[in-house]
């Protein structure tokens, strides 16, 4: 090569090098609205200059997603900065050391379900990005017509749901979906009707195991599939195929996360403006239960931009941005505060009456361990669902599976 | 004789110092990972602990007798075996008989025996997950004539059992179309010719000839089918994910399982040691069936 072509090479390459620019690279699944986090990031660009976030995208449920940031964390790669962690995850990322203690964040301010997710011994590990939990669906509409109110226990769903169903004459028409593959929301599944009478599944960090409590709450879900109110191929449906499936307007009631509202209410949905939402049915003579969700920003141990890091995840958990992506996105804000705020209950008016739902919902175990727990209960929770295992079977093997993990 | 001298070496130092680099790759790329992954299956090591890695000796292979879980993923892989090898084996063969037949054109014939074999063991797995959908699935299309209803494929055990092999069978029955059609074509016509002048069937042929002769290549196509058959891994896990329950739960998804999702390395490496002596195995009794064939 002659000289003056290295020259050339240098006078290109070395202005990009001078201005050393910070990149950051964050995590956000195609699920969580990467196209509202977007705007966020925009807005922390233009005030940080020198910084530019490029999003990756994967994994559309949130075992996949833990999957493969299992993957990159085990094999410390550094090539992300910023994740966003489903609420059963920061306690496993703590105690394998992946995540980064973030100083100087008073935690008051956040619903106490994420301020307690997110600290760990004493430690904050991440900082909530939005809440959330499982509310019931239902077709305004369809109760309107047929004269029926707003069911208050699952009894109660499924006798309108019959009703509904004999009288629409629709065979594509289902009474309810929930999510009975194989997946994180199946943990969920099984959980409402268990916590609905009273119980819990770790006390003081041990297995506090109510054997009927967990058959009742099986029996449940396969009683609503024999009546013909939930579909016979229920052991698919995940929680974007319940999604769907309402928003096609082929169910008339569902057990479903938070965003599907903004969904529901798009142009494309086949059921704007006919929707309600409601607090989850209790089981009879049980009480409400719903189960807690939420996203947490967490950064990298192996980020080599960690206090350009801690400073986004700051502002991206800020009141100001916890209030955009309410806005915007109907992400549930981490601040009680902002549930009434004048802004948000414009753009989703149920969100005012969420707010009970969200400070009462109960958290999955927190263990280091989760993955474990998770999928004893969703694996038998499905094969139930199946028809491949018993429900008196499965309650036995998952309580045997649960202690080996929780003991 | 010549002298030796630096300039002169011993044929046998020459033939070290050439295969030199081979050994070395094969120790980077095989001994090192195996022996590491014996090693680590020795220990205690859960990252999800945030405990140090503790010698536990033999306890991660005692704690497999008493895994449900394994003992069904075990079970389900060596099924997969006994039903896709010899349903490969023979859909295969079947394959590269076709392909043998003197087509004017051969290519389409080729390309449709490529086109399995080349694509991605995620992406039929995928593509099959797709067709036996009972909402939307092709294959309950096709089956709306005699039930309207449609079959739940993938939420019966033994339906989903039933498809994940099927897909299995489909997806590398080309492979072993390919190796048999590459041993029939390598069958002298004289020895065929002389069969016809002694008035053999064609049946006859098939059997006295054609099929002892192309024993090496059936057994070739069976070694890498068996491994990869007990490798079996990508067409469930994006099929099925190993369920309804544990239903199509292979080996190798359990060790990804308990690696990845619950970062369990010494246990998923002792369940990885048990695959490998599986493999390895297989290899040796195929290797002697070789040797004494030869």
């Amino acid at each position: 090569m002659r000289t003056s072509h290295l020259w050339l090479a240098a006078a290109v390459l070395l202005p990009g090098a001078a201005q050393a620019e910070t990149k950051l690279t964050v995590f956000i699944s195609n699920q969580q609205q990467p196209q509202i986090m977007r705007h966020a990031f925009d807005r922390f660009e233009k005030e940080n200059p020198g910084t530019t976030i490029t999003i990756q995208s994967g994994g559309t449920t949130s075992e996949l997603q833990a999957a493969y940031l299992n993957t990159v964390m085990s094999a410390k790669d550094p090539t992300l900065d910023v994740f966003l962690l489903d609420i059963v995850r920061p306690a496993q990322f703590a105690a394998a050391h992946w995540t980064v203690p973030i100083d100087g964040v008073d935690m008051k301010p956040y619903l106490p379900a994420y301020s307690e997710a997110d600290q760990v011994d004493g430690k904050v590990v991440a900082l909530p990005a939005f809440a959330d939990a499982m509310f019931l669906y239902y077709r305004k509409d369809l109760l309107a017509k047929y004269h029926l109110p707003v069911p208050t226990t699952w009894a109660q769903l499924d006798s309108e749901a019959k009703t509904i169903q004999a009288g629409e004459k629709n065979p594509d028409l289902q009474g309810l979906s929930f999510q009975g593959a194989a997946i994180e929301g199946a943990v969920c599944t099984f959980l409402l009707p268990y916590w609905s009478q009273g119980q819990q599944l770790v006390t003081n960090g041990h297995l506090s195991w109510n054997k009927d409590a967990a058959l009742k709450s099986l029996n449940l879900w396969t009683g609503l599939v024999a009546d013909g109110v939930a579909p016979r191929n229920i052991a698919e449906v995940t929680t974007e195929d319940t999604r769907k499936t309402f928003q096609a307007g082929r169910a008339a009631f569902a057990v479903e996360w938070s965003y599907g509202w903004a969904l529901f209410q798009g142009a494309d949905s086949a059921v704007k403006d006919k929707v309600g939402v409601a607090v989850l049915p209790a089981l009879d003579g049980g009480q409400h239960a719903s189960c807690i969700g939420g996203w947490q920003w967490g950064i990298s141990a192996y980020s080599t931009h960690a206090a350009e890091a801690t400073k986004l995840v700051k502002f991206m958990s800020s009141p100001e941005v916890s209030r955009q992506i309410a806005v915007e996105g109907s992400l549930m804000p981490v601040y009680p505060g902002l549930y009434r705020d004048a802004a948000v209950d414009k753009a989703v008016p149920w969100f005012a009456d969420a707010l009970d739902v969200v400070t009462s919902a109960k958290a999955r175990p927190v263990t280091p361990r989760y993955n474990e727990v998770s999928d004893t209960i969703r694996t038998l929770t499905n094969a139930v669902l199946a028809g491949a295992v018993s429900a008196p079977d499965a309650v036995a093997q998952m309580e045997a599976r649960l202690r080996r993990v929780l003991r | 004789m010549p002298r030796r001298s630096w300039r002169d070496p011993k044929e046998q130092t020459l033939a070290a110092v050439l295969l030199a680099p081979a050994f070395l790759l094969l120790a980077l790329i095989v001994v090192y990972p195996v022996g590491r992954l014996i090693w680590t299956s020795f220990y205690e090591l859960s990252l999800s602990s945030g405990l140090p890695r503790r010698f536990v000796g033999l306890e991660n292979f005692v704690s497999l007798g008493s895994d449900p879980v394994f003992f069904t993923a075990l079970w389900n892989t060596l099924i997969i075996v006994v039903v896709t090898v010899p349903g490969a084996m023979i859909v295969g063969l079947g394959l590269a008989l076709v392909a043998n037949m003197p087509f004017r054109t051969k290519w389409p014939v080729r390309l449709a025996l490529l086109i399995p074999w080349a694509m991605p063991l995620a992406f039929v797995g995928t593509i099959a997950a797709w067709f036996f959908n009972s909402d939307y699935g092709l294959v309950n299309d096709l089956l709306r004539p005699i039930t309207a209803q449609g079959v739940l494929w993938l939420t019966s055990p033994t339906l989903a059992f039933a498809a994940v092999c099927l897909t299995i069978i489909w997806k590398t029955s080309s492979f072993v179309a390919l190796i048999l059609l590459a041993g029939l074509q390598t069958i002298p016509h004289e020895t065929l010719e002389a069969a016809d002048v002694d008035g053999a069937s064609r049946l006859r042929k098939f059997w006295s000839v054609t099929l002892p002769m192309l024993r090496p290549s059936i057994v070739v196509a069976m070694i890498f089918r068996t491994i990869t058959a007990l490798q079996t891994f990508d067409i469930p896990a994006t099929m099925t994910r190993g369920g309804p329950g544990d239903a199509t739960t292979t080996l190798a998804m359990l060790i990804h399982q308990t690696t990845v999702d619950f970062l369990d390395l010494g246990y998923g490496s002792a369940l990885a040691v048990v695959m490998f002596l599986l493999s390895m195995a297989v290899s040796t009794v195929y290797l002697r069936q070789i040797r004494s064939a030869a």
